[in-house]
């Protein structure tokens, strides 16, 4: 990578780059940020270093890896004082889909402070310059020794932004009213990203078999610094309650990471025989097995599998 | 005089981690000791941890370069499994998304050894190019990088006639560029001055190392696991392999770009020969006990992934080898008598793929 050394008035903001171990993808996607005009760091007033004694904002990439750790810390420590760290994609915060394997050490903040989340797997360059931009204020703050007080403006959204003829897969959203409680999404999920609980009145329980009293639903969690936005929940669930939605404007501060989620509930409704709890049938996913339900299927709909059972054969099998 | 430096990311100009140690006599190679592991994430162990849907995921982040010919490699081996045949339009469509994933790799790998030879003006007009496909990948499959094209079966993309008719003219717009580059590359002095002659394979040693991919067609060695056993659409399809006989630098880059434009006719005959029908041939097929080895041709040289089953839906052995794996080898004979300030255009000219390496 070549250094764009340009007259600006102020001092740019000096950039360098820690490979923690990525699968290179948010790494190639920098270095179209010093390499293709359009994405250029230049226009924020920045550029790449290799120094890392020169670093002001060190870009994390990947899931810190045992072998990758010493270096990476050393790395850290040579940058000065006053410094931003910024987590590029979803791996250095959560491992993305590398998580739990022996040979990652990290979330990265387990060793040192993150400053902000660039969400995405990896995040297209527009979100690296919208992150850049942050930690770029950030910094300019925190060398003033304002940073306590310091809160990052949102991220205001390209007005000329043309018309995405495609949407690009960004954030996944939830509709809790679709859900059918098949929990086929987490089974896909690589990046171990979409948990389910049960919500009950005596604490929440994570299943159900275990949860006393009568729970009141289902909930869902996705964690969207641990998604890889690969959609594939969302081709896999048959009711649509799982969708990609096109916003990549993700970047937060590092202190907001965990409660950056996507949750919805599933409630429970009396089974219509016996009255205990069940998860009703959405008619997303009746209509998908019925073109048209019968008033027999609709009410089939309303009953546990007990009951269900004594309707069509007139007595509960064991 | 021998001594003995080392060299890290900074030094080589890598995207990647890793570190050499190098022997020299005077100022020239005599031994090279390669130091991988920083990338090592332990897949063969995740992948076990994972089921088989998960491993689609997985696998496409093993690399992100090469990030469409793991999942369509892993999913194929699942599918001579199952006993399932995906439909010719998937077969079309996974070849489009192998393709266009060629393209930006090789144009990636062109580019980054432009810079290193002090070509900057051509280095980012490389990347300027590259980033028609970008953009490409965006607007079809919704990531520059990871495409999310493939699943057990078939694929999980379509391209409507509008998306077909765009990225038509995306390839009619790379036409022009990737042939300027490749005269560039060919004949420009000053590039032919830092590239001929330089890094040099003799094609004896490499089939001895047994490389792959444009290093070795490079050499003379005309071997493309498209060609040589067509899977997918590829037995449908009209290309020749590309060859060069020189084994040095510039023979690499001349193999990559005229794939890349082979590429983008191959891109053509998919979008021209897209059959109408199902994209998938089954949602949920059942998966038996079994094994099955498949291959493919990813950007760098052939790839070849093994899979055993139990009949559940985790894998009970996934492995697969890499082309980076059979090529690192080879820079010992390349960069053999090599002056120190050739190592880095030398490395980059295998276009090595670390994450896939140490995976
Ligand atoms: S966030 Fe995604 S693209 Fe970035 S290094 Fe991790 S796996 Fe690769
Ligand atoms: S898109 Fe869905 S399946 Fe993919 S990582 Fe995110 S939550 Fe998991």
């Amino acid at each position: 990578m070549q250094d764009q050394v340009k007259e600006t008035p102020a001092e740019p903001v000096r950039l360098f780059r820690i490979n923690t171990g990525s699968c290179n993808g948010c790494d190639v996607e920098l270095a179209v940020t010093a390499a293709v005009d359009e994405f250029d760091v230049e226009q924020l007033g920045c550029r790449y270093t290799e120094e890392p004694h020169e670093a002001d904002i060190l870009l994390i990439t990947g899931p810190l890896t045992v072998r990758a750790r010493n270096e990476a810390l050393r790395l850290y420590a040579e940058a000065p004082e006053t410094k931003v760290t910024v987590a590029v994609g979803v791996c250095p915060v959560s491992g993305g889909v590398f998580r739990d394997s022996y040979a990652v050490d990290g979330p990265v903040q387990r060793y040192l402070p993150v400053d902000l989340n660039v969400p995405g797997c990896p995040p297209r360059p527009q979100a690296l310059l919208a992150g850049i931009a942050q930690a770029r204020d950030l910094w300019r703050a925190r060398s003033k020794g304002v940073d306590a007080v310091f809160a990052a403006p949102p991220l205001a959204k390209p007005a000329d932004e043309p018309a995405q003829q495609f949407p690009i897969r960004g954030r996944m959203s939830f509709d809790p009213k679709a859900c059918v409680d098949c929990r086929m999404c987490r089974h896909v999920c690589a990046a171990g990203a979409i948990h389910f609980d049960i919500k009950g009145d005596k604490g929440d329980r994570h299943l159900r078999s275990q949860s006393p009293g009568s729970p009141e639903g289902v909930r869902l969690t996705l964690w969207h610094n641990s998604c890889v936005f690969c959609g594939l929940c969302s081709h896999y669930c048959p009711t649509g309650a799982l969708s990609v939605t096109g916003d990549w404007h993700l970047a937060h501060r590092g202190g907001q990471t965990f409660r950056f989620s996507e949750q919805g509930e599933v409630p429970y409704t009396p089974c219509s025989g016996c009255g205990s709890p069940l998860i009703a049938v959405a008619p997303e996913l009746l209509h998908a097995a019925f073109r048209r339900p019968t008033p027999e299927i609709e009410h089939i709909k309303t009953l546990c599998p007990a009951c269900r059972q004594q309707l069509s054969i007139g007595a509960v099998r064991r | 005089m021998t001594s003995v430096i080392e060299l890290g990311p900074h030094q080589l100009a890598l995207e990647e981690p890793m570190y050499f140690r190098v022997k020299l006599e005077g100022d020239r190679v005599a031994g090279l000791d390669v130091q991988p592991g920083q990338v090592h994430r332990g897949m063969e162990h995740l992948v076990m941890r994972r089921n088989l849907y998960q491993n689609i995921t997985l696998l496409e982040r093993l690399c992100s370069l090469c990030s469409n010919s793991h999942p369509s490699t892993f999913c194929s081996a699942i599918e001579e499994v199952a006993g399932v045949a995906i439909p010719e339009r998937a077969e079309y469509l996974r070849a489009v998304a192998d393709e266009i994933k060629r393209i930006a790799s090789h144009l990636f790998c062109c580019a980054v050894q432009a810079n290193l030879i002090g070509q900057t003006a051509l280095f980012r007009r490389a990347m300027e190019v590259r980033e028609i496909m970008q953009r490409s990948k965006e607007a079809i499959y919704g990531n520059r990088m990871d495409l999310a094209a493939n699943c057990i079966g078939g694929v999980r993309y379509d391209l409507t006639p509008d998306a077909a008719m765009y990225l038509a003219r995306q390839m009619e717009a790379m036409k022009a560029p990737l042939d300027e580059l490749y005269l560039q590359f060919q004949n420009n002095p000053a590039i032919m001055a830092r590239t001929a002659g330089v890094g040099v394979l003799p094609r004896l040693e490499a089939i001895e190392c047994a490389v792959v991919g444009p290093v070795a067609r490079a050499c003379g060695i005309d071997y493309d696991v498209r060609k040589k056993s067509p899977y997918g659409a590829y037995d449908r399809l009209e290309f020749s392999t590309s060859l060069q006989q020189a084994g040095d630098v510039r023979a690499r880059n001349l193999v990559r770009l005229a794939e890349a434009r082979q590429s983008v006719s191959l891109i053509e005959q998919c979008l021209a020969g897209l059959v109408p029908g199902p994209l998938c041939a089954d949602l949920l097929p059942e998966i038996p006990a079994g094994e099955a080895v498949a291959k493919s041709e990813a950007p760098r040289g052939e790839l070849v992934y093994y899979l055993r089953t139990d009949g559940t839906d985790f894998p009970l052995r996934l492995k697969w080898r890499v082309p980076s794996y059979m090529n690192w080898d080879a820079l010992k004979v390349m960069l053999h008598g090599e002056p120190v300030a050739n190592i880095p255009l030398i490395v980059n000219s295998i276009d090595p793929c670390i994450a896939c390496t140490d995976r």
